[in-house]
Formats: C-alpha cells, sequence, structure tokens
C-alpha cells in the first residue's frame, strides 16, 4: 500500500467516526458505528512507522502509526465492534440516536488518541474521547449512572487541568511537542518533577489508578453490558497510553517518585483484592481486576522511573500489558455477562447497590454520626454553621446578594465616584508635585 | 485621494452611508433594507480582505483629515487595527443577518438597523484609529450609537439598563478625555507610534504619566467591564440577542479591551509601562475581575445574566495577556480578542434562539431543550466548550498562549488563575449543558413558536452554526495561513522586535 494512501488512511480513521457521529451524515447508513471502524480495521494490516503531518492544525501535529498504535489500534478496533454489535441487538429496545452519536465521537477521540504524534493533538483527542465518553454513560442511563458520571467529570476536569499544566511546562522547554522531543527535552529540564507528578495526576484519575479509582466500581455497577466493554479499553487503556508516551521513561531516573509509583501499586494490589473479594456483586469484579491491573501498571511504571536501563530492556512489554488488557476485560466481562444470564447469579443488597450519595458525601456523613455516637458531637457550631453556609451558597446566597446591592450601589453613585476619583487623583499629582 | 488613502475612509463609509439611507427608509420597505445591510456588511468585508492582504504585504493605507489645529482625524490600517476590523467586520455580516431574522416583525426596524451600522462604523473607526483623539470620537460615537440599541424595546428594565450604560460610559469617557486632554499637554502629540511615545519625557513626568495611566485604563475599564467598573453589562442583557451580541462580542467590550491594549503597546509601550510599574497592578485588577466574573456567573440562573458575567471574566483575559508583559502573552491576548469574540457571539445566537422559540430566559427552564433545538444547542456546546478552553476549540489556544506567556514571564501565579477560571467556567458552562442534553424535557415550553420542520428560522439558525464552526476552525486550523494566531504573532513580532 503506497504512503499516500495510508496518510489518507491516518487522517479518515478518526475523521470517519466524527463525521458520522451527525444524525444526517449517517442516516442512510446501516451500521454506521462498524462502517465508522473500517478505516481503522484497514490500517492495522499497514506496516508500522508510517506518519502524515498536518502543519496548519493546532501548532502543527501529525497522525502515524508505530507498533504500539497498530497493537492498540486492533485492541480498539475489536473492542468496539463488539460494543457496537451489542448496542445495535439488545432485543425490544432501539438504539437512542444520542446514544450513537457519543459512541461514535468517543471513538473518534479513541482512535486520534492512539494514532497522534505529538502531545497536543493527543490532548485534544483525549478531551473529546472523555466528554464524548461521559455523554455515553449518561445518554440513557439510570439515576445511577448519572452520579458515576458526575464523579468520572470532576474527575475529567481535574485530569485535563493537570494535563494543560504538563503540557504548558513542556512547552515552555521544548517547540517541538513530538513525543520523543518532549520526552528528551524533560529527562533534562529542571522541572522534569513538576511534569511527572502533572501527568501521572492527570492520567491517574482517567486510567482510575488507586486512589483515584472510585468512579470505575460505580460506573461498572450501573452501566450497560455494551459500555461495560468499554471501560477498561477506552478511558483507562488511552490513559494508560498517555503515561508511557508522555513520559521520560527510560530516559529520566527518579527513585523516590519510582518507589513511591511501586508502593501505591501495591497498595492499589492489595485494595483491588480485598475490596473485590469483599464485593457479592458480580458485575463490579472486573472493576476490581482492572484496578489491580493499573496497580500492576504502576509498579511497572515505578520501576522504570528509578531504574531507567531496565525501562529500556523490558519497557515495551507494557504495551503489551496494556493491549491485553482491554482485551482480557473484554473477555471477562463477556464471561461475567453470560454467567449472571444463565446462572442467575446472586445481586449484591439493595445497601451496597445504593447510589443515592457520592462516597464523600456518605464518608461525610458517617464521620458526624461516629462522632455522635462517641459523645463528642464534632463542634456542633462550626458543623452547623457549615451547613448553614452550605445551604446559603446552594440557593444562591446571601454573599451574592450582597454583592448585587454593592453593584447597585456602584451604580447609582456612579458620576458621584468618578468625579471624587477625578478630583483625588488631580490632588494627588499637585501633592506630589 | 489616492486609493491607499482612501481605503480606510471607504471602509468606515460602506457601513455609515447604508446606515445613513436606512434612517429614512419607511418601515414597510423590508427588501430595500435588507439589501442595503448585506449589501454594506458583505461590501466592508471584501474591502477589509483587499486591506488585510495589502498591510500583509507592507502597504500603507492612510486617510489623514484636519480637525482641529495640531490635530488630525487619522485613520490607519496596521496590523492590530487590522485584528479587530476583520473581527468586527465577519461579525457584523452574521450578526446583520442573525438581526433580520431576529426582528422580523418588530416595529422600528429601521431606526435599529440605522443605529446597528452606526455602532460597526463606530468599531471600525476605533479599530482604524491612528491617534488618541480620533479613538477619543469614535468611541465616545460608539457609545452615543449603542444606547439607543439597548434601549430599543422600550421597556422600563431596557430604560433603565440604557441609563446604567449612559452613566457608566459617560463617567468613563470624561476619564478619557482628562487622560487624553493632559497627554496632549504633556507631549503636544497623541500620534499612535508602535512602542510608544512617552519613553523619551523627562523623569520628572513620570508620575504624572502614572496618574494619566490610571485615567485613560479606567476610562477605558469601563466598556472593558473591568471590576468594579462592570455594572452596566449584565444589566444590559435585557437588551434584544442581536444587541447583546453587539455588545458582548463586536463592539463595546472590544472596543474597551481594544483602547486598553493601544494605550498600553501605542502610547506608553510596553516596556515602558512596565517600568513606570503600572502593568503588575492592571494585571492584578484583571485577574480580580477573571475571577469574580466566574463567581458571579456561577449563581446565575438568567441565561444571559450568566453569559454576561462570563464574558466580565473572559474579556479581562485580553487585559490580563497584555499585562503580563511578554510577547507569548501578548499573542493570547490578541488572539482572545478574535476567538472571545466568536465564541461568546455563538452562545448569545443561540440564547436568542432559546428565547425566541420556545420562551426560554433560565437556566432552570432548559431541561431536555437539546432534542427539541439539537442544532442550536450544538452551537451552544462548542461555544461552552470553547470558553472552559477545551482543545481544539478556539478558547484552548488562548489559553495556552496566555498559561506559555506567565511561564515565560516569571508570572507563575498566572497559571493558578487560568486554572482556577477555567474550573469555575467549567462548573457554569457543564450544568447547562446537562440540563439541556441529559434531562428530561418539560411537557411544554413557556413560549413556544412553531417553524414548520426546523427547530427555528433558518436565518436565527444559521448565524450560530456559521460561528460555531468558526470556533473549531479558528482553534483547530490555528497555524493555518492567516489565521489569527498568526496575525497576532506577526503584531507581537513588531510591537517586541530588538
Amino acid at each position: 500500500m503506497n504512503t499516500t494512501l495510508i496518510a489518507f488512511l491516518l487522517i479518515l480513521t478518526p475523521l470517519l467516526p466524527l463525521l458520522l457521529a451527525f444524525p444526517a451524515l449517517r442516516s442512510r447508513i446501516f451500521w454506521p458505528c462498524h462502517v465508522a471502524l473500517l478505516p481503522a480495521l484497514i490500517l492495522v494490516t499497514v506496516p508500522a512507522g508510517v506518519s502524515v503531518e498536518l502543519p496548519w492544525l493546532l501548532f502543527g501535529s501529525g497522525l502515524g502509526i508505530d507498533g504500539a498504535a497498530r497493537l492498540f489500534l486492533a485492541m480498539s478496533v475489536l473492542l468496539w465492534a463488539a460494543a457496537a454489535t451489542l448496542l445495535h441487538t439488545v432485543k425490544g429496545k432501539t438504539v437512542d440516536d444520542r446514544l450513537t452519536t457519543f459512541f461514535l465521537l468517543t471513538l473518534g477521540g479513541n482512535l486520534g488518541a492512539i494514532l497522534a504524534t505529538d502531545l497536543v493533538f493527543f490532548f485534544a483527542f483525549l478531551a473529546l474521547m472523555g466528554y464524548a465518553f461521559y455523554g455515553l454513560l449518561v445518554a440513557g442511563g439510570g439515576e445511577g449512572t448519572r452520579r458515576a458520571a458526575r464523579v468520572y467529570l470532576v474527575l475529567l476536569i481535574l485530569s485535563d487541568l493537570a494535563l494543560f499544566e504538563a503540557l504548558l511546562i513542556a512547552a515552555a522547554m521544548t517547540e517541538d511537542m513530538g513525543f520523543e522531543a518532549v520526552r528528551q527535552a524533560m529527562a533534562e529540564s529542571p522541572l522534569s518533577g513538576l511534569y511527572l507528578l502533572m501527568v501521572l495526576a492527570g492520567f491517574a484519575a482517567r486510567a482510575a489508578i488507586w486512589p483515584l479509582h472510585f468512579w470505575l466500581p460505580r460506573v461498572f455497577r450501573s452501566t450497560r453490558p455494551a459500555l461495560a466493554l468499554l471501560l477498561a479499553g477506552v478511558p483507562v487503556a488511552v490513559a494508560l497510553l498517555g503515561i508511557v508516551r508522555w513520559l521520560p521513561l527510560g530516559e529520566i531516573t527518579t527513585p523516590v517518585l519510582g518507589l513511591s509509583l511501586q508502593a501505591l501499586g501495591i497498595a492499589a494490589i492489595l485494595y483491588a483484592f480485598f475490596a473485590g473479594l469483599k464485593r457479592i456483586q458480580l458485575k463490579v469484579l472486573p472493576a476490581y481486576a482492572v484496578i489491580l491491573a493499573t496497580g500492576l501498571f504502576a509498579i511497572a511504571v515505578g520501576m522504570g522511573l528509578a531504574d531507567p536501563a531496565a525501562w529500556k530492556r523490558y519497557g515495551n512489554l507494557v504495551y503489551f500489558f496494556i493491549a491485553y488488557l482491554g482485551f482480557g476485560m473484554a473477555v471477562l466481562i463477556a464471561i461475567i455477562g453470560w454467567l449472571q444470564a444463565k446462572v442467575h447469579y446472586p445481586v449484591t443488597s439493595e445497601k451496597q447497590a445504593d447510589d443515592s450519595c457520592l462516597w464523600f458525601e456518605r464518608w461525610f456523613e458517617a464521620l458526624l454520626r461516629w462522632a455522635t455516637q462517641l459523645g463528642v458531637d464534632t463542634l456542633p457550631r462550626l458543623r452547623a454553621a457549615c451547613l448553614t453556609k452550605a445551604a446559603l451558597l446552594r440557593h444562591t446566597c446571601g454573599w451574592q446578594k450582597i454583592l448585587d446591592a454593592s453593584e447597585r450601589a456602584l451604580q447609582r453613585w456612579c458620576f458621584a465616584i468618578t468625579l471624587f476619583l477625578l478630583l483625588a487623583m488631580v490632588f494627588i499629582f499637585l501633592a506630589a508635585r | 485621494m489616492s486609493w491607499d488613502a482612501g481605503l480606510p475612509l471607504l471602509v468606515l463609509a460602506s457601513s455609515l452611508l447604508p446606515g445613513l439611507v436606512i434612517f429614512f427608509l419607511p418601515e414597510e420597505r423590508v427588501a430595500t433594507r435588507t439589501t442595503l445591510n448585506l449589501a454594506g456588511a458583505t461590501l466592508k468585508l471584501l474591502l477589509v480582505g483587499v486591506m488585510i492582504w495589502g498591510v500583509f504585504h507592507g502597504h500603507h493605507y492612510e486617510t489623514r483629515l484636519p480637525l482641529l489645529p495640531g490635530l488630525d482625524l487619522v485613520l490607519r490600517a496596521d496590523p492590530l487595527s487590522m485584528l479587530f476590523v476583520v473581527l468586527s467586520s465577519v461579525l457584523w455580516l452574521v450578526t446583520t443577518v442573525y438581526a433580520i431574522g431576529y426582528l422580523e416583525d418588530s416595529p422600528n426596524r429601521s431606526r435599529f438597523f440605522g443605529f446597528f451600522s452606526l455602532c460597526v462604523t463606530a468599531t471600525v473607526g476605533v479599530a482604524l484609529a491612528g491617534n488618541l483623539i480620533s479613538f477619543l470620537l469614535f468611541y465616545e460615537l460608539l457609545t452615543l450609537a449603542t444606547y439607543p440599541l439597548i434601549v430599543h424595546r422600550g421597556t422600563d428594565a431596557a430604560r433603565k439598563a440604557g441609563r446604567t450604560y449612559l452613566t457608566y460610559t459617560v463617567a468613563g469617557g470624561v476619564l478619557l478625555l482628562v487622560g487624553t486632554v493632559w497627554l496632549y499637554v504633556l507631549t503636544g502629540t497623541l500620534e499612535f507610534t508602535a512602542r510608544g511615545f512617552l519613553s523619551a519625557l523627562d523623569e520628572s513626568h513620570h508620575w504624572a504619566l502614572v496618574v494619566i495611566f490610571v485615567l485613560l485604563i479606567a476610562g477605558l475599564g469601563v466598556k472593558t467591564a473591568l471590576v468594579p467598573l462592570h455594572g452596566w453589562l449584565p444589566q444590559a442583557m435585557v437588551a434584544a440577542a442581536p444587541v447583546s451580541a453587539l455588545l458582548h462580542a463586536v463592539a463595546v467590550v472590544k472596543a474597551g479591551a481594544f483602547g486598553i491594549v493601544r494605550v498600553v503597546y501605542d502610547v506608553y509601550g510596553i516596556q515602558f509601562a512596565a517600568s513606570l510599574g503600572v502593568t503588575l497592578p492592571l494585571a492584578i485588577v484583571a485577574a480580580v475581575t477573571i475571577i469574580y466574573g466566574s463567581m458571579r456567573a456561577l449563581f446565575q440562573d438568567d441565561l444571559k445574566r450568566r453569559l454576561a458575567f462570563s464574558t466580565v471574566s473572559q474579556i479581562a483575559y485580553i487585559v490580563l495577556g497584555i499585562a503580563i508583559v511578554g510577547p507569548i502573552a501578548a499573542i493570547g491576548a490578541l488572539v482572545h480578542l478574535m476567538h472571545q469574540g466568536v465564541m461568546k457571539i455563538t452562545l448569545f445566537f443561540c440564547a436568542g434562539n432559546l428565547a425566541e422559540t420556545l420562551g426560554i430566559h433560565k437556566v432552570s427552564e432548559m431541561n431536555g431543550v437539546g432534542r427539541r433545538m439539537p442544532w442550536t444547542m450544538a452551537a451552544f456546546t462548542i461555544g461552552a466548550f470553547g470558553m472552559i478552553g477545551v482543545p481544539p476549540l478556539a478558547g484552548f489556544i488562548s489559553k495556552w498562549y496566555l498559561g506559555l506567556g506567565a511561564l515565560d514571564a516569571g508570572q507563575d501565579w498566572v497559571i493558578f488563575i487560568l486554572a482556577g477560571s477555567s474550573l469555575l467556567n467549567a462548573a457554569y458552562f457543564l450544568p447547562v449543558l446537562y440540563a439541556a442534553w441529559f434531562r428530561a424535557p418539560a411537557d411544554t415550553w413557556p413560549a413556544e413558536r412553531i417553524f414548520g420542520r426546523r427547530e427555528t428560522a433558518w436565518a436565527l439558525l444559521a448565524p450560530p452554526l456559521v460561528t460555531a464552526l468558526l470556533t473549531l476552525v479558528l482553534g483547530l486550523l490555528a497555524s493555518a495561513p492567516f489565521s489569527p494566531l498568526l496575525w497576532a504573532r506577526f503584531i507581537t513580532a513588531l510591537e517586541y522586535a530588538p
């Protein structure tokens, strides 16, 4: 296949799903979600090492396919095809048009992030994928899904901020925002510590790395099978890919951060193991499997940061690990779905499945209850004041009214204030002379 | 008069003359009025196209008419003025189409479109002004031309908003006038000059220059809606949607922000202003405005009022970028002048569509509106995400350069302001989007109008779609030739040339 055709395919792979996201453009196409995957499917078969420069896009971007991208593309095509098939074969239900739109937007973002050759383009596709995935979760979902998605959204925004700061730090060091150039520049930069922290914090929230994992079990519990299939492959796998692409692994030695990450990874594995055992809801088990896998990933990255030489030798295996995480989770979810359908596995009690409030709300309430039971009602006056202030804040609160009133007063006295300021300035000037 | 000397005047006349004719047109001459409006807007766009090509290739376009002894009315096309002229010309055409659709059955349309054209003439005059006195003349003309547009509906609320607007802007105008006269007495010239014309003044005048700077910025800060001079803007949202679009995106607030850019760059010179110590306080005022505007927007249920406070916050980015003192932040400020206009006009068009089609004025009435008006809400979504700074939309490019510029200038605190503002932007825009797309729609809308199979009239739907597309294109194709980003780099290279 010639280079021009591959370049065309590289552009078409993220573009076609985005175009088909318009209902008018896909209305006459049979199974549009599957059609959108065709360029990616063809691209999996082409030789790696081809890229296309797009100098007009953003600050000069590009798309390309290397070995890792091809592996991820293959995983994505399989996962998305399976999810699309599931989505379209739900008995007795018509597919919500909004759901198809969000599905295709997320797909476009996912494929684009895999093929991006620079940080800014990767970030742009990541943002598209993240927000569209939120829409995918919420569209047609129940109240539980919505609450779960809300937690995901908050983390998404914070993650975007952290990654944006990381991008700024990288851009301050090098004009070339290609992955390789940034890795080189950040390895020698005095700001590399801050950059590493921002990248890790930004992607950890998206990849559900412990302790930023809490959105994942919640989403798994409440989402439909077609989307559960995508959870490990889309937000998690792409975020892990981001960590590998953005960090100067193999170029930089940071033993403290490396060891911390390894400790975090071990904690994640222990947490996933014990918390997973405790849960009797079968549907949520894959979430703990993902947390366990991301814990392993954190250990690997930590080792890479502590010992760059080891990363250079074994680092490539991480790509396989992430890709197989996607495949493996999909298979696990499929088996669990089948088990649930056939064996009528016991579901969790009402109490465990309660999604009526978020984790931090429950913790706060539990803390207050515990303190009351101990007889040291935690600073009752302070608590009452906090609650009152929170209520005020919620209902367009007192200080908003004060600000409104002060703005009105300023309006009334505008001329007088201007005159006064004018005279004061002239007076100050004359006094200064 | 040669072509090069006459072109700026022609650009001005392309909206002034149709406007004057429209004033005298009877109400029922709809076709003539529409033709004049569209012909004027299109002609202006063509002339501006010619001018921008010429400026890029080093042509010097300048009209100079004697005004007072020693003072001329100067219209000059330089790279900075072209940025603002292009913004107002493009958005004027789009807003004209929108206004034609919006005011289809309203009374006093000739009066409205007459002042509308006058308003754009004044804006282009502000952009092309070659000295401070010409700037001041057009700046005040803008105040006078906009007032009738704000009170056009004739309601009590509109009249009250108009009064507040006039009080603020006239007071601001007085400060600006005093500052300008003082400056003229001190220097004997008001000619805009690259890198300023004040650095040669004796050091004994520096105190006076600081006071004059405060006067000029306070005068311009009223239209820019810098806190605490912003009170008129949220009130003026009672005006019709095309007027709000004009106020927030094309003309008034932009004229103020552009004026601040002119004063800092072409009167004081950025380096001299920094040496006087006036840029840091300006940056602090801008930072306070950014956070204050966002905090206020967060609690507004009225959609247009929420957007108005958002403007207060967003316009201050331009001032912040200039006050940071660095070439990269300056690129961010200049490019935001254009990008904010395109994004904000999209949001106001959409708010107007919701009000005109379904009678929706409040965020709390927007539940499920995305299903009833998907195209309008798609445009709104793009505009809102652009404002938050999500890539690859236009707002991302502005925030990128502002953040990078802050790091480059060693003003790291600005990063926290930008991050806080982005969070707040998300906090006041995302609930709107959530309500529109994911909440169940109400059984009935407050005041629904049916437009056949379409969600609304074409003249109302096309403008926000065009500007939403522009929001995407300006961000995605930021590095394309003649993009605002490249033009902003071109301007900054001149200002910061060694």
